[in-house]
């Protein structure tokens, strides 16, 4: 059948119904309070915001659903595993110059010489834009940038640069910067103010009168965001008051106007673009220096300027993990809980301040004390990574919790249980102790012998964070008259899936296929975004996608009503079709369609608080096997449970806890940022001296969405990174008595924890 | 302490290593060819004298022989079964002529260690799964290029890639041609392979997201038939 003709002076919609959100709600004002999440720097911080109820759209009971909630395949699958996605690496323009960034190799450096006259002479050489002609104070900083005709020619002019340096005096590690006379890293000294938290006396008499006690140092290592797609930008500005940026950013519209700033043009007339990005994990939010360096490469060349920062710089200059050094004390009674807890703590964030979770680490105790501050050394600044500080403070005190346990004879289930009061982690605990088996665990209270050559031993821990939203997200529903529905905002996908549920919220508000939604995303021609970290994404952009394809319905019902003889409310769309609530004439999506406007229907949607929730649980449990002769560590299996609110689309969701697992094994077993103790050059900038887990030390991996609290949707992705660390650790020590209290558990340490080396 | 950028070439790692899986045939004397040719440069020197290998022709043998190449020089290569002229040079490696010389560019695969670690430039020259970024351009003359590009089918996805889509093997997704190709490769030519061989056939591929297991999971369901 052909589409339908609209009835005359029937098919335009309500103007005040595509209005900005917020008009919808002024219609029936309510206000409620609302827990949220503001992040600074990467770090969520909790806050209690009023907000505006717009009583409007509800996600409806999950047993409804058609889309959300359900496995989806992510829509831009089908160009990631064809090799179309274009990612910033992949951008090319004609015209483009290939540039390079000379770092800094050691630690502290003053130039002797920097000269350009070798490089100007090879062929292909273009330009250059020198950034520290002076001296440096952290490993990795960057000295100059080389643009040229190839990436070959670059990489020689890079090579054809004379410099030489002198090696200034440099802290590197802990105990070199609290020495007295060490030299200083910044005015603000080498160590920053600490944070304190409790009574340190209370405190440490309540360890002193517990039955049982365990004072111990726990450290954990710098480890790297290593995104697969390194740093970098393609800008493109060939003179005029107009830019096109590409860059590999977490937030689209931060880093364009950043680049506005260095081109000195205004920033609505620099676009900024991410179509697709390979990872970030928290790095990636600024344009950077290397964005900045291709701004002016661009800039004094008058060209478009490809920038990516190779392997090795990207290890050097892109961002860390912040390591830490807590020396812990704690008491617990003879029921098993916590009575007492003091850690005094370092961050090693380089020349920033890194980051640590408050300790303990979620479990409550009666008196508890911390003092927590950052040491500085002359490498670069730790940046937010994945739930920044949590891992840090998990492994602290999930390590702590064991010994204690192990030397009160408790179970280490039965222990965490006791120092829980929300029941979540109880079911959570309990559930992936059945599915690695602890149940059925021969040594649930005590640690395994090393007199077997192979130890099977299991560890637990928990996780948790905010994943809350903000109002920031303005997003566009338009519906077309040919049926074309396209959902739109500037916002990035990391990876996470963000454009599959971009698109798959107007799908299910519709009552259509997920492939009839056309997601539009990573640019700031769109609306604004926020950038992704903190795991505010979700929380903050998919109530925003919410209102704005609830207000397209709303529109849309306005337009139908009359040729389906009901009311706006009572036009049911549902299985790709509408029809009024009572039956009759059922128009198929296409011909209702063909009742809109030339125009088509468009209608925007913003934050809604009573769409979001906030605070995530997870438990984590690991099982491995310990090679007592070799020391090598396997693990067999990884279990996590997780709560989300509403899941968007369940297939993604596990495979960012698959992630969140695997990333914690690595951070377990392998990682660790290694630089020389003389000079501080990075010993170990590639993957083969810098070891990501690979397939064959993937273990078994069970995934458990819990289900059970019905919020609604909240971020996620932190939450699975923090546990896995833990409790890998400690089904070491339960699989044979070898407690590591320094990551990553390397096959001497082990050796060396079991007394076989020394 | 002064040093002429003293930073620090890991030359001890430089030797072509092959991972399980990945049957990069590439002997460690053509590594040291494009380093001997890259220093020639940096000395100002532009005109990179570089032995290269009428053993390139055919598909077999890597016997080195008495082929001078130098400067930028015209070739052809044969990519997703069509004939393309590129222009190189003698160092440029496949992955960059795939990536930066190809006309349009064939992105698919990834730059991402560029030293063979990670395997994101995973493709299949004359038959072998190999690292594009540890083959010289002038090496392939003569041998089939696939690259992701060319596993579909004017629009419609190979088995493997559906399967990638239907588990949810990508996240970023930066990783997931080179996992593509090595998934494809091991399928050829074991068409019933179980877990175990699956893992193996991506263990020179790294993830960070962390997309293994759905890897697996996609490829055990080809394997099955599942995804035909």
């Amino acid at each position: 059948m052909s589409a339908l003709p609209p009835f005359p002076g029937a098919g335009y919609p309500d103007a005040s119904l595509l209005a900005p959100a917020q008009d919808v709600g002024a219609k029936q004002k309510r206000t409620r309070k609302v827990k949220s999440t503001k992040v600074v720097d990467g770090i969520e911080q909790e806050v209690e915001i009023e907000v505006e109820d717009s009583g409007g759209p509800e996600w409806g009971p999950r047993e409804s659903l058609k889309v959300l909630d359900k496995e989806l395949q992510r829509v831009d699958g089908p160009v990631k595993v064809s090799g179309r996605a274009t990612y910033t690496h992949d951008v090319r323009v004609p015209g483009m110059a290939w540039a390079r960034l000379l770092l800094a190799p050691v630690a502290s450096l003053k130039v002797a010489r920097l000269d350009f006259s070798a490089c100007k002479a090879v062929k292909g050489y273009l330009g250059h834009e020198v950034i520290e002609a002076e001296e440096t104070r952290w490993l990795g900083q960057p000295i100059a940038a080389v643009a040229a005709e190839t990436s070959e020619a670059a990489e020689d002019c890079l090579r054809a640069i004379v410099f030489e340096w002198e090696a200034r005096p440099s802290v590197l590690d802990r105990e070199a910067a609290l020495k007295p006379d060490a030299p200083q890293v910044s005015r603000r000294g080498n160590q920053g103010k600490p944070a304190v938290r409790g009574d340190e006396a209370k405190a440490r008499a309540a360890i002193e009168g517990a039955p049982h006690k365990v004072s111990a140092t726990y450290v954990v290592p710098v480890v790297h965001h290593a995104c697969l797609e390194t740093h970098g930008a393609v800008v493109d500005w060939r003179g005029g008051e107009e830019a096109v940026v590409h860059c590999s950013s977490q937030h689209t519209f931060g880093f364009a106007g950043d680049a506005a700033e260095v081109l000195g043009l205004k920033k609505g007339n620099v676009v900024g673009l991410v179509e697709h990005m390979g990872g970030g994990f928290g790095s990636k939010f600024g344009f950077g220096q290397e964005g900045e360096a291709a701004a002016r490469l661009s800039k004094a060349l008058r060209r478009p300027v490809h920038l990516m920062l190779t392997r090795k710089d990207e290890f050097r200059m892109a961002g860390n993990r912040s390591g830490s050094h807590i020396e812990a004390s704690a008491g617990m009674d003879a029921a098993g809980r916590l009575v007492g807890f003091a850690a005094r703590a370092h961050k090693h964030g380089g020349i920033g301040d890194g980051s640590l979770s408050g300790l303990p680490y979620i479990y409550k105790c009666a008196e508890s004390w911390s003092e927590i501050s950052g040491v500085r050394t002359n490498l670069d600044a730790s940046r937010a990574m994945r739930a920044p500080g949590h891992p840090q403070a998990s492994f602290a005190t999930e390590s702590l919790i064991d010994e204690l346990a192990y030397a009160a004879g408790l179970d280490l289930l039965e222990v965490r249980k006791a120092n829980l009061d929300d029941q979540v982690w109880h079911r959570q605990l309990e559930r992936v102790a059945r599915e690695v088996g602890w149940f059925e665990h021969p040594h649930r209270a005590r640690p395994g012998s090393a007199k077997d050559e192979l130890c099977v031993g299991i560890g637990f821990a928990i996780s948790r964070w905010g994943g809350g939203g903000g109002p920031s997200c303005e997003v566009e529903v338009a519906i077309e008259r040919d049926g074309s529905v396209v959902s739109s905002v500037g916002s990035q996908d990391l990876g996470t899936g963000v454009r599959t549920y971009v698109a798959a919220i107007p799908a299910e508000e519709l009552g259509l296929p997920l492939s009839a939604v056309v997601a539009r995303i990573g640019s700031t021609r769109l609306g604004n975004a926020n950038g992704s970290g903190g795991s505010v994404t979700t929380a903050s952009l998919a109530p925003a996608v919410k209102h704005a394809a609830w207000n397209a319905r709303q529109a849309f019902a306005e337009v139908l009503a009359p040729l389906l003889g009901c009311q706006p409310p009572d036009v049911v769309f549902a299985d790709g079709a509408v029809q009024a609530a009572s039956g009759g004439r059922k128009l198929s999506w296409k011909q209702a369609c063909a009742a809109l406007p030339e125009a088509g229907l468009r209608a925007k949607g913003a934050w809604q608080a009573h769409l979001q929730a906030n605070g995530v649980h997870g438990a984590q449990a690991a099982k491995v096997e310990v090679d007592t002769l070799t020391g090598r560590v396997r693990v067999l299996h990884m279990a996590c449970m997780q709560d989300v609110g509403l899941c968007l689309n369940r297939a993604a969701t596990r495979s960012q806890i698959n992630g969140g697992m695997v990333q914690a094994l690595g951070y377990a077993l392998f990682e660790e940022r290694v630089v020389d103790a003389a000079l501080g050059i990075q010993l170990n900038p590639c993957f083969e001296d810098y070891k990501l887990p690979h397939s064959l030390e993937i273990p078994k991996m069970t995934v458990v969405l819990d289900d059970e609290d019905r919020r609604a949707p909240i971020g996620m992705s932190e939450a699975p990174i923090v546990p896995g660390g833990a409790a890998i650790a400690n089904a070491i020590h339960n699989a044979c008595g070898a407690r590591i209290r320094s990551l990553p558990c390397t096959p001497d340490k082990v050796l060396a924890a079991l007394g076989k080396v020394s | 302490m002064s040093g002429h950028d003293a930073r620090p070439e890991p030359d001890a790692h430089d030797s072509a290593s092959t991972t399980a899986g990945v049957g990069a045939q590439l002997s460690p004397s053509r590594r040291d060819l494009m380093r001997t040719s890259a220093s020639a440069a940096a000395a100002g020197l532009v005109a990179p004298a570089v032995l290269g290998s009428h053993a390139a022709h055919s598909s077999q043998s890597t016997a080195p022989s008495s082929e001078t190449l130098s400067g930028e020089i015209e070739i052809e290569l044969s990519i997703n079964g069509a004939k393309q002229r590129l222009k190189v040079e003698p160092r440029t490696t496949l992955l960059d002529a795939l990536r930066n010389r190809a006309n349009p560019p064939l992105t698919g695969s990834k730059l991402v260690c560029d030293r063979g670690n990670c395997g994101a430039c995973s493709m299949i020259v004359g038959g072998k799964l190999v690292y594009g970024c540890l083959q010289l351009a002038v090496d392939a003359r003569g041998k089939e290029v696939r690259t992701v590009e060319g596993l579909q089918r004017g629009d419609e996805l190979s088995a493997v890639q559906r399967a990638f889509c239907e588990k949810d093997a990508s996240m970023c997704g930066f990783c997931t041609p080179g996992f593509v190709m090595a998934i494809t490769h091991c399928l050829e030519n074991h068409p019933k392979a179980d877990l175990e061989r699956i893992k193996a056939a991506c263990a020179g591929n790294l993830c960070r997201c962390g997309t293994q297991p759905h890897v697996f999971e996609a490829a055990l369901s080809v394997a099955k038939g599942g995804a035909q």
